[in-house]
């Protein structure tokens, strides 16, 4: 049941990622001008222009376009950098690592933190505890990540200087940049536990469960945790998209050169291929994330395979 | 549910009447803002540049060009509140639209109407709008059309969901019984059902766009200068963090102020709108 | 007599919400002891789930207990220590729910979750809970194999036998079954009944059936309590009460039904609509739907009064209706 439901989920990826690719080949031809002059460098000469029309295939229809573009990305190629002169590939390649590393510390900090306040809020609704933790999420909600990132920079570096505000090394380069990113996702998965366990635990399931003599800890802990896990994983998916614009800002801001940085970069230096291949290369990266959550999601709600 | 409830619920929501209170107090500004504005939000004055809040009448200091903080918080408010305004409006009717007819019809327009959705879904929305306008270069109208590009979605799933539940229900059966049409049925018969969880996600949209716009503006490719924008105050006050704080707090709090009170009105009405609620 | 296990005295239980109050129960006096069977029966909101689950000290959010005392097996349940409740709640009381699609979590197997109950009260670790659960499985008449399967994979029917399974792991005392049919078709319905008579015997448990099908009553039970706006207004033994029944109400109920036997009378339907919990009339509280109404009725509740020996009836008239 379950490897079939991966089967089906991976097709709908394939699919998914067609369109994706279809949106970043008609990205280039939506711009007003030449597409082939934006893939090059300002200062290339007009033979080069001409080449590249040729390569691009600017003379025959959009479906061979499509098809000479996807040929290439399936072999790797994704073009040349206009601005740093050697292939988008290798530049992607270069830069990933860093904002594998911010995202990945990042959303498992933020989920270490929210899921327990989000099911202790929901466990005790209408308590202090929930207001505070209400508050502590609508605010994260309503953090805009730009003015969260220099307000961070002018609190630990500026004023306490606890922490560097700019740049890349140990642990303490990573604190700040990934309470900037973590905080609006936090915020969410907060709410999500809260109102999860606070749905479940209306349910006839748990009452049967308390009237079985299990203690209401591991009610809590165990039984009702398992289901209100579902609308957080869930929820955890559509951030993601969110939390990959906000790596944008937050590179940016902290100087961190991961792929982020590199997309304000690209754009700042009109480098179009670039551009495109990352927005290719980060929805990739999106769905692929959603495929991950869907299977864990299958895995804990055996609903969704059965259907 | 009874008007008395729902009223007795809004008082007593200490989010939706704080959320509510200070959104009408925001717009209120912001429309008012020619008249409280004491400078010329654009005018350069190098002379008074990067004065500390309170000095010659500039309540919030002054910037790197000497204009007034103050002045351009208010004209900046104007733009993010319109955008937000116009952004939701036209993502609301187009989504919902697309939602009804997709989940009344069903079949192949709701097949490809969701498809095209879910491209847009794929896609990280600030990626998707950076992307669109590095392309087509900056202005307030592409602006506008790439929040819309990358919002209707939200509306149209709310829309969906929403017609496949209520299209089986008894009174829609009777409508198409008696004869109504099918556009007739859409907006009397199943649109009605559906405002409360719309005003809802606008209200939540609303905050949330005027979050991309300030990252857009931010990052040089949503408003322009010399126009005043929150998202490109705070970009300029960036780099005078250490010798003019007040170049940033003054945007971002108010871009936080104006968002949180449309979230906690989202949230209230959520609250209030509860049909689980006991 | 044998022992009481269960006695519920004056029990009163209120919900607040927001909206408005509702008196669920109002003074229930019920008592069960070892080895009896009891049916409990009444119309929808007449509080019969509420007096089960307030026995096991679990009022769902907004229910308060106002007054009254419950004691299992001589202890108040109210006074009792986590522990002490713990190992009542499904070890020697356990409760079977109406409704087997919601009763049952979605996102465990039915072996976890008969397996649940024999690691916390038998201290079986998990490869003997599940063996225990397999042969459960197979005593309510299901594939000892699909101890893996989740609760989706089976119908209806199968899963309230899932419940039943998880009820009887410990060998309770005493079990309550709360309508455990129905939500399920007829034919069903049925079998889970035959299934509830065969364990009956085997495992000689003392049985609170809730139900307002007295069908399953009469199949099941020796005495009946009948419930009418959270107080019990009949109570005695099946053969007395349904022979010759006292309340008004009790009458209404069984004259509903259709004979199969004998004369054919008119069925006859009880005036009137069940009582508001949110607004319960005075006195009396079955009064306004009550043809033998007198002015005593409408201002005074009625006390329990012995008309035989093994039979109670809460009526001024004490059940006589001459005329």
């Amino acid at each position: 049941m379950y490897f079939r439901y991966i089967l089906r989920r991976l097709g709908q990826t394939v699919i998914v990622l067609f369109f994706i690719s279809i949106l970043a080949f008609a990205l280039i031809r939506i711009a007003p001008g030449n597409p082939a002059r934006m893939m090059l460098p300002d200062t290339a000469t007009e033979e080069q222009v001409h080449a590249k029309e040729m390569e691009m295939g600017l003379d025959k229809p959009l479906y061979i376009q499509y098809i000479k573009y996807i040929g290439g990305v399936l072999r790797g190629d994704l073009g040349t950098s206009a601005s740093y002169q050697t292939s988008v590939g290798s530049i992607i390649a270069d830069r990933f690592p860093a904002t594998l590393l911010l995202t990945a510390a990042t959303i498992l900090v933020s989920l270490l933190i929210s899921i327990p306040i989000g099911i202790i809020a929901g466990i005790r609704q209408g308590s202090m505890v929930d207001f505070l933790a209400m508050l502590f999420a609508l605010i994260g909600q309503s953090m805009s990540t730009v003015w969260l990132a220099v307000m961070m920079i002018y609190i630990f570096s500026v004023k306490l200087n606890l922490l560097p505000a700019l740049g890349m090394g140990g642990i303490k380069y990573l604190i700040l940049p990934a309470i900037t990113l973590g905080y609006p996702l936090a915020a969410q998965v907060t709410r999500m536990g809260r109102s999860g366990m606070i749905d479940v635990l209306r349910e006839d399931y748990i009452t049967a469960t308390l009237a079985k003599g299990i203690p209401e800890s591991r009610v809590y802990t165990k039984y009702a945790f398992k289901n209100a896990l579902i609308p957080i994983v869930t929820v955890v998916g559509l951030q993601v998209g969110y939390f990959l614009g906000g790596a944008v800002v937050v590179e940016t801001i902290f100087s961190w050169s991961g792929v982020g940085q590199l997309a304000n970069q690209a754009v700042g230096n009109r480098d179009y291929a670039l551009v495109q291949s990352l927005l290719l290369v980060i929805a990739a990266g999106f769905a692929l994330v959603n495929l991950i959550v869907d299977l864990i999601n299958a895995k804990i709600d055996p609903r969704i395979t059965l259907e | 549910m009874e008007r008395k409830l729902i009223f007795k619920r809004m008082v007593k929501s200490k989010f939706f009447m704080t959320g509510f209170l200070v959104a009408v107090f925001v717009v209120i500004i912001s429309i008012l803002s020619p008249l409280l504005a004491n400078f010329d939000p654009t005018a350069n004055a190098l002379v008074d540049r990067l004065k500390s809040p309170g000095i010659a009448g500039h309540i919030l200091g002054t910037d790197q060009l000497g204009r007034d903080i103050f002045s351009r918080l208010l004209m900046g408010s104007r733009y993010s509140l319109l955008i937000a305004l116009v952004v939701v409006s036209l993502a609301a009717v187009i989504g919902t639209f697309l939602g009804l007819v997709s989940g009344y019809f069903g079949g192949r327009t709701d097949t490809l109407i969701m498809r095209i959705s879910e491209i847009f879904l794929s896609i990280p929305q600030l990626i998707l709008a950076i992307a669109i306008m590095a392309m087509l270069g900056t202005s307030v109208f592409n602006l506008v059309m790439v929040l819309v590009i990358t919002s209707w979605t939200q509306y149209c799933k709310l829309a969906r969901n929403n017609v496949l539940v209520q299209k089986n229900m008894d009174f829609v059966h009777a409508s198409q019984v008696m004869g109504a049409g099918n556009m007739h049925i859409m907006l009397t018969q199943i649109f009605p059902n559906i405002t409360t969880p719309l005003l809802i996600t606008i209200s939540q949209q609303f905050g949330m766009i005027i979050m991309v716009e300030a990252s857009l503006s931010f990052l040089g490719l949503g408003i322009q200068q010399p126009t005043p924008s929150w998202g490109n105050m705070i970009a300029d006050g960036r780099t005078y963090l250490t010798t003019a704080p007040w170049m940033v707090i003054a945007p971002g709090v108010a871009l936080m102020i104006t968002v949180l009170a449309f979230n906690f009105l989202g949230d209230g009405l959520r609250d209030v709108f509860d049909p689980k609620r006991t | 007599m044998e022992e009481k296990l269960l006695e519920i005295k004056n029990l009163r239980v209120r919900f607040v919400t927001e909206r408005a109050t509702a008196d669920a129960l109002n003074g229930v006096n019920l008592t069960i002891r070892k080895g009896e069977s009891l049916g409990l029966v009444g119309e929808s909101g007449a509080g019969k789930t509420t007096t089960a689950l307030a026995s096991l000290k679990l009022l769902p959010r907004g229910g308060q207990m106002l007054d009254g005392e419950i004691y299992f097996k001589g202890k108040d349940v109210m006074r009792m220590s986590k522990r002490e409740l713990l190992d009542m709640r499904g070890h020697r009381i356990s409760m079977i729910f109406q409704n087997p699609l919601t009763s049952l979590n979605p996102v465990f197997t039915v072996g976890e979750q008969i397996g649940m109950v024999l690691r916390q009260h038998k201290g079986l670790n998990k490869k003997q809970a599940d063996e225990e659960a397999m042969r459960l499985l197979e005593t309510v008449g299901i594939a000892g194999y699909r101890l893996n399967d989740y609760p989706n994979q089976f119908s209806g029917g199968m899963r309230q036998r899932v419940g039943i399974a998880a009820g009887i792991a410990c060998n309770p005392e005493l079990l309550i079954a709360d309508e455990p049919t129905t939500a399920l078709d007829v034919t069903i319905q049925a079998q889970i009944l035959e299934l509830m008579k065969r364990l009956q015997k085997e495992y000689s448990t003392s049985l609170l059936m809730i139900t307002h099908n007295l069908g399953i009553i009469s199949e099941l039970c020796e005495k009946v309590a009948v419930m009418y706006a959270g107080r019990i207004i009949e109570y005695g033994t099946v053969r007395e009460v349904f022979s010759d029944p006292r309340h008004p109400y009790t009458r209404g109920l069984l004259g509903a039904l259709p004979k199969l036997e004998g004369d054919r009378d008119r069925l006859t339907a009880i005036p009137g609509t069940v009582a508001n919990a949110q607004h319960l009339p005075e006195g009396c509280r079955f009064h306004p739907r009550c043809e033998h109404c007198t002015e005593e009725c409408k201002k005074q509740q009625p006390e329990m009064v012995q008309v035989k020996e093994e039979h109670f009836v809460e009526c001024f008239r004490g059940g006589k209706f001459d005329g």
